[in-house]
């Protein structure tokens, strides 16, 4: 029998060995294949039947906004699907080989996708008055246990496969913060341990004030009415 | 009408109990009386009816979920996992799944039946509820009892999911005795599984000739199915040189959805196949005649696929919760918590539902993850905020390799009409590989959410 204290240890090697393995593998593609966007388009049309030809996600929080997010990132959560890091059983088949193709289409389509300029509106918390107690106590939080990976402002880092999380639909976040807790989604031990040591209240008011970090200009369509004209 | 409208709801419950008098050898000339008149002859058998069902149980409150559709489905794995704590029970008088979405793409073999076939007890084990193959007779809201062929269950919460019935009134055919052949020899395919599989036969062995098909009125299920069978039954028959016209009777002004892709796949595709005639209100069939009649015309047949439109579940109706106003007899439900209106324990939701949301598997799972989160709020004395189901339909037009158009949309609550209308609505009208891979992947996702891990 093995005592508890080496089987956690050895529980912990294991699940840092698993992270280090997926975390490295999303920047070693986006390295290795020089993309195509022509090809990307082409590949996307498949993931536009449900994340639409805008990519801007839905309020309701059933989509993300991918639009405008890192590649890197996108990228990961392709891979993190494919090998059940991610447990989202209706994306599945669709980043199956048989489906989206090999790691070239993979790279396409992330490169074609990152270039789409984001929704001007998105799903917002409950708190946008930034006098608010709430929302003040959202920053607080957010600058202290969020921003070091996420950036000041939501920006993210793409090499490190840190999302960005400016113009994010709020209820989107919530529910993958959920999943993450319920273990569904399983991300850098770090995220995994910030939200573990929020409260419900504390999660609902750093959410909030995420979504209303401003998103820059120049990333934004015109108007809501835009419609991607690679689909036209 | 049928004879399940006879069966009252008061009716069963006197008839049970006077056999359970009966069988238990209660004395009293009451008890005796029921048994001659209400009873009759009612075999000894009858007394199982009363009794509990013997059924696995767990300490947590009871949700009994009818319905192992994708409404039902869905709604018995949210329910544990948002908690583990309910004893969630799914009843169905089926004993297996088959999908009805995808269903035309397995008419023109472009997949195998078992891409549409699961078991009721892989989704059961892997999402750690209970599955109980029994037909639902009657629901007794007072002492919160589902009485079903088996027994009955008591439930803290019920959630009804039991989908739609055919409705062949509205097609001119009244008589039951009619009814009940014209379902057996033109099945819609819409509601059991062996429709599916008499239509495949149909397909497979038609040797030329008009094969009749329909679209129904009102708010009938999944409201591209009608179009998109059309072009499946006729891609079959232009791939096996079958000289054959396909009549596509249209009860509606004109195409209800993807319009232009429809109208473009008939033109373009099988412009020497379908013939589509719209405003065609069929007001009566013959069935041995094999002709169908509308209000101008009169149409012979060699065969047909009859989908007649449909009303909510009649189970609805028999345990008194349909809406009085509902031409379908939908459900008397909160538009926005979908209970019973002045009953927050029992829920009706899928095709039943009283809301006049999209009919179909993609809607009636968007919806019941919301659903299974009102009712775990419920039980916890928390409120959910409303969000809006989802609908998203893959039309497919061209086989080998399939090849399908899409449409996703929402809706929104008018406060002024007091109705809901689309909201945000999103076609794809153009067909091609891209759409019929999807169409593929999305049906895998949703089975691979309800039946496995």
């Amino acid at each position: 029998m093995m005592p508890d204290c080496l089987k956690r240890l050895r529980g912990l090697v294991l699940a840092f060995a698993a992270c280090n393995a997926y975390a490295i593998e999303p920047v070693k593609v986006t390295l290795e294949f020089q993309p195509d966007p022509d090809n990307g388009r082409y590949v996307f049309e498949i993931c536009a039947r449900c994340h639409l030809p805008e990519a801007w996600g839905d309020k309701e929080g059933n989509y993300p906004q991918l639009a405008g997010q890192h590649v890197n990132v996108l990228m990961k959560q392709l891979l993190d699907i494919r090998t059940g890091h991610r447990d989202n059983p209706t994306m599945l088949p669709f980043v199956q080989e048989r489906t989206i193709g090999g790691y070239q289409n993979l790279v396409d389509v992330v490169a074609y996708i990152s270039t789409l300029p984001m929704a001007p509106i998105h799903s917002q918390g409950p708190w946008p008055d930034p006098d608010s107690a709430e929302y003040r106590q959202g920053m607080r939080l957010y600058q202290a246990k969020c921003s070091g990976c996420h950036g000041a402002s939501g920006e993210g880092v793409d090499a490190a496969h840190y999302p960005r999380l400016q113009g994010q639909h709020f209820s989107y976040m919530k529910r993958q913060a959920l999943s993450v807790r319920e273990g569904l989604r399983k991300v850098d031990p770090a995220m995994t341990a910030v939200l573990d040591a929020l409260s419900d209240d504390e999660l609902e008011k750093v959410l909030s004030y995420i979504s209303y970090l401003p998103v820059p200009r120049e990333d934004l369509a015109p108007s809501a009415e835009w419609r991607n004209p690679d689909f036209q | 009408m049928t004879d399940h409208d006879d069966i009252s709801r008061r009716r069963f419950l006197q008839l049970s109990g006077a056999t359970l008098a009966a069988a238990a050898g209660a004395p009293g000339a009451a008890a005796a009386t029921q048994t001659k008149t209400a009873v009759g002859d009612a075999p000894p058998g009858f007394a199982r009816l009363l009794r509990e069902a013997s059924l696995p149980w767990t300490s947590g409150a009871r949700v009994v979920v009818v319905g192992g559709g994708w409404s039902g489905l869905t709604i018995a794995k949210y329910l544990k996992r948002h908690n583990p704590a309910f004893d969630v029970l799914l009843i169905d008088k089926h004993p297996s799944f088959v999908s009805f979405p995808l269903s035309n793409s397995w008419l023109a073999d472009q997949i195998q039946l078992d891409f549409l076939s699961h078991s009721f007890f892989d989704a059961a084990l892997n999402h750690d509820y209970h599955f109980v193959q029994a037909t639902v007779l009657d629901v007794d809201r007072a002492t919160r009892k589902v009485y079903t062929d088996i027994g009955f269950v008591a439930y803290d919460y019920l959630v009804l999911a039991p989908g739609i019935d055919y409705d062949y009134a509205r097609i001119g055919v009244g008589d039951a005795e009619q009814q009940a052949l014209l379902f057996q020899r033109y099945p819609g395919g819409f509601v059991s599984a062996s429709e599916l599989l008499t239509i495949k036969h149909k397909i497979r062995s038609f040797r030329g000739g008009t094969f009749l098909l329909n679209v129904p009125n009102g708010d009938y299920r999944c409201t591209a199915a009608p179009y998109e069978r059309a072009c499946m039954v006729a891609a079959v028959f232009k791939k096996r040189r079958v000289r054959a016209r396909i009549l596509l009777l249209d009860m509606n002004t004109g195409i209800k959805i993807e319009k232009n892709g429809f109208h473009r796949a008939f033109d373009e595709l099988y412009k020497d196949y379908i013939e589509y005639l719209p405003s065609s209100e069929i007001s009566g069939i013959d069935l041995d005649g094999k002709r169908v009649s509308t209000e101008f015309d009169e149409y012979a047949f060699d065969d047909a696929i009859l989908y007649p439109p449909i009303r909510a579940s009649r189970l609805i109706d028999e345990i008194g919760i349909a809406n009085p106003q509902s031409p379908q007899k939908a459900a008397n439900t909160d538009p926005f918590r979908y209970h019973v209106v002045g009953d927050e324990h029992v829920y009706v939701t899928g095709d039943s539902r009283g809301q006049p949301f999209s009919k179909g598997g993609h809607t009636a799972h968007s919806e019941g993850r919301y659903v299974a989160e009102v009712i775990a709020g419920h039980a916890l004395g928390k409120d959910v905020a409303w969000r809006s189901p989802q609908t998203m339909c893959f039309s497919s037009v061209e086989i080998d390799p399939l090849q399908a158009m899409s449409i996703i949309t929402y809706y929104k609550y008018n406060t002024q009409t007091k109705l809901f209308d689309f909201d945000r609505t999103h076609m794809i009208e153009t067909w091609d590989v891209q759409g019929g891979q999807a169409s593929l992947a999305w049906a895998e996702g949703m089975y691979r959410d309800l039946f496995y891990r």
